[in-house]
């Protein structure tokens, strides 16, 4: 892409001198940046958060019998780790993406909404803080699982009202964040710019924002449900009462299952910017990778009840589910093959983003077929609720979701900070990276096929050995993440002063742009030929 | 001043829904794809795309109306 820009940056350092210092910048920010750098942070937090609780889960695990936690604890640790990884860790990350990046690639000065854009984040520390909070109430945390199905949340103590409350919060969130995502593309790209022109990284995220406003509300219903059934004498979900908990799964998984593109659509974003980077060679296929992700994007829709095979739907359901299902794999494969495509005689060099790119694509699509072998009823009845599950979906999202956010970091950093990150520090971050999280999760599916059930706290015998493989490797994950956050701070403190466009294959709009970007990204915005 | 927007060629429905049936597939050859970023409107694209969802939804319970039968 070509780009002319006519903007003067000398004094973009100082734009912001007449705002307020201190903490007081931070939140009464409108900055899409700040914002961003905000949100990126608080990400962090809650991904450490999540880890430690992670954990705790492993230690537990780590030889049968128990050993630390009793199994009311130890179903608030598997629940928690969820509900925080989903909903405080990934998902705020890649807003958090979106807006560092989507003014700047779109030659947009900031987002549509700057105010809500503010609004959309500082939902979001009182809606952890209320999550958090649950471990300290009677009863402790909720413990149903991060799919809260009835009657577990229906009858669960008031630690299910501040879960309940602060999923709202966090949708309430997520849904402002993506009414400004959809009308800043849409109404401020750079003249030129037409949308298929578009950076990918943008496409992803603007078709993830039209399904998060179409499925959290789904959520939100959901779990209001569940409140009033808790409180306000309904049978939403109660079989006594004339209700029914299966449409509670029902429900949820109408928004679930979306929601899991939600959480991977911006990580093909991502890394369909970094590899045409470092291969130095356009996208292969653009325009086919558009259509595979709004093509995956309507598919995501009429495939939720794969998620419960094993509730007794008859025989024309699971096969309407399982050939749906199963339908996806064709654009998934699409986007694999065009980003080994756009690796194919490329000039490629593996500096850290595309090293956790390459990572991706492998161990995703591991995570992927393991999917597909899910998507098979009769095999799913087998697995349903086993080990092999927590296997796909962490290879889905950790080597998926989490692969993606790390690659771009990587990738974008010497713009946010100006400084080039310590390249061998990142590289000792990716290869402990994937193999630890290789020894942790590839022994699941092992575990899985032999059957062990996950959310437990204890197993038998036979299942002892691949369990303290993936307690060792957990751990090991775990610890080389600080490798990240010693990355991370080293790079915002100082280093080799990183130039307008580190990267020589990358041709997007935030290149033209000095490092660090400055305060206000395109005053005027650039001509896009 | 600027020079006047040329007036873009509209497509058909047929079009329209060759279009979005590549996109289904996520394939599309560069020229036909050229073609259609000239000559489709968003509008064409969402409703073809609306309709071929619910003809894709009805003829997979076609295809098991006809299995389990």
């Amino acid at each position: 892409m070509e780009a002319v820009t006519t903007h003067d940056h000398a004094h973009g350092h100082d734009e912001h001198a007449h705002h307020p210092a201190g903490i007081m910048r931070w939140i009464t920010t409108t900055n899409h940046k700040d914002i961003g750098t905000l949100y990126l942070i608080f990400s962090l937090t809650m991904f450490f958060i999540g880890g430690l609780l992670a954990m705790g889960i492993r230690a537990e695990l780590f030889q049968p019998g128990l050993q630390y936690w009793r199994p009311e604890f130890f179903n608030q640790l598997t629940t928690m780790h969820g509900l925080i990884m989903v909903f405080g860790a990934i998902m705020p990350a890649f807003v958090g993406f979106a807006n560092w990046q989507i003014p700047m690639m779109i030659g947009a000065p900031d987002m549509a909404f700057a105010r809500m854009n503010n609004w959309s984040f500082w939902l979001l520390p009182p809606a952890a803080l209320l999550l958090v909070s649950s471990f300290f109430v009677p009863g402790g945390a909720p413990a149903a699982g991060w799919t809260i199905y009835a009657p577990l949340s229906t009858q669960m103590g008031p630690d299910m009202d501040l879960g309940i409350f602060a999923l709202h919060i966090m949708g309430a969130s997520s849904i402002m964040g993506s009414i400004n995502i959809v009308t800043t593309i849409l109404n401020m790209r750079a003249p030129g710019m037409t949308l298929m022109k578009m950076p990918l990284f943008v496409w992803t995220w603007l078709i993830t924002a039209y399904l998060l406003i179409a499925v959290m509300p789904v959520l939100a219903g959901a779990i209001t449900m569940v409140l009033t059934d808790r409180h306000f004498g309904t049978n939403f979900f109660n079989a006594a009462g004339g209700g029914d908990p299966v449409m509670f799964q029902h429900i949820f998984w109408f928004f679930g299952h979306p929601e899991v593109y939600i959480m991977i659509l911006p990580a093909f974003g991502i890394v369909s910017q970094v590899i045409p980077a470092f291969a130095r060679k356009p996208l292969f296929g653009y325009a086919s990778m558009v259509y595979a992700t709004s093509s995956i994007a309507i598919l995501s829709f009429i495939v939720w009840a794969h998620h419960m095979f094993a509730t007794g739907m008859p025989a024309a359901g699971q096969l309407f589910f399982m050939y749906a299902t199963m339908l996806i794999a064709v654009p998934t494969g699409v986007k694999v093959f065009n980003w080994i495509a756009t690796m194919w005689k490329g000039s490629m060099t593996f500096e850290t983003p595309m090293l956790f790119a390459c990572g991706f694509i492998f161990v995703f699509t591991i995570g992927g077929f393991t999917g597909l072998i899910l998507a098979i009823a009769p095999v799913d009845i087998q697995a349903q609720d086993t080990y092999y599950v927590v296997a796909h979906f962490h290879y889905v999202l950790v080597a998926g979701s989490l692969f993606a956010i790390f690659a771009g970091t990587y990738f974008w950093l010497p713009k946010w900070t100006g400084h080039m990150y310590d390249e061998a520090l990142g590289k000792w971050h990716f290869w402990l990276s994937i193999i630890f999280f290789n020894i942790t999760f590839f022994p699941m599916h092992f575990l899985g096929l032999a059957g062990m059930p996950r959310r437990v706290p204890d197993y038998a015998l036979q299942f002892a050995d691949f369990n303290m493989i993936a307690s060792i490797g957990a751990l090991g994950f775990g610890l080389s993440q600080l490798l990240f956050v010693a990355c991370v701070i080293k790079c915002a403190k100082g280093g080799a002063a990183a130039p307008a466009k580190p990267w020589e294959g990358a041709d997007t709009l935030e290149w033209t742009l000095p490092s660090p970007a400055p305060y206000h990204s395109f005053e005027t915005p650039p001509v896009v030929k | 001043m600027a020079e006047p927007v040329p007036e873009r060629p509209k497509a058909g429905p047929l079009e329209a829904a060759i279009a979005v049936c590549s996109a289904f597939l996520g394939i599309r050859r560069r020229a036909a794809y050229e073609k259609d970023a000239v000559r489709l409107t968003p509008v064409q694209v969402i409703v073809a795309g609306i309709i071929g969802a619910v003809i894709f939804v009805l003829s997979l319970v076609t295809l098991v109306h006809f299995i389990t039968s």
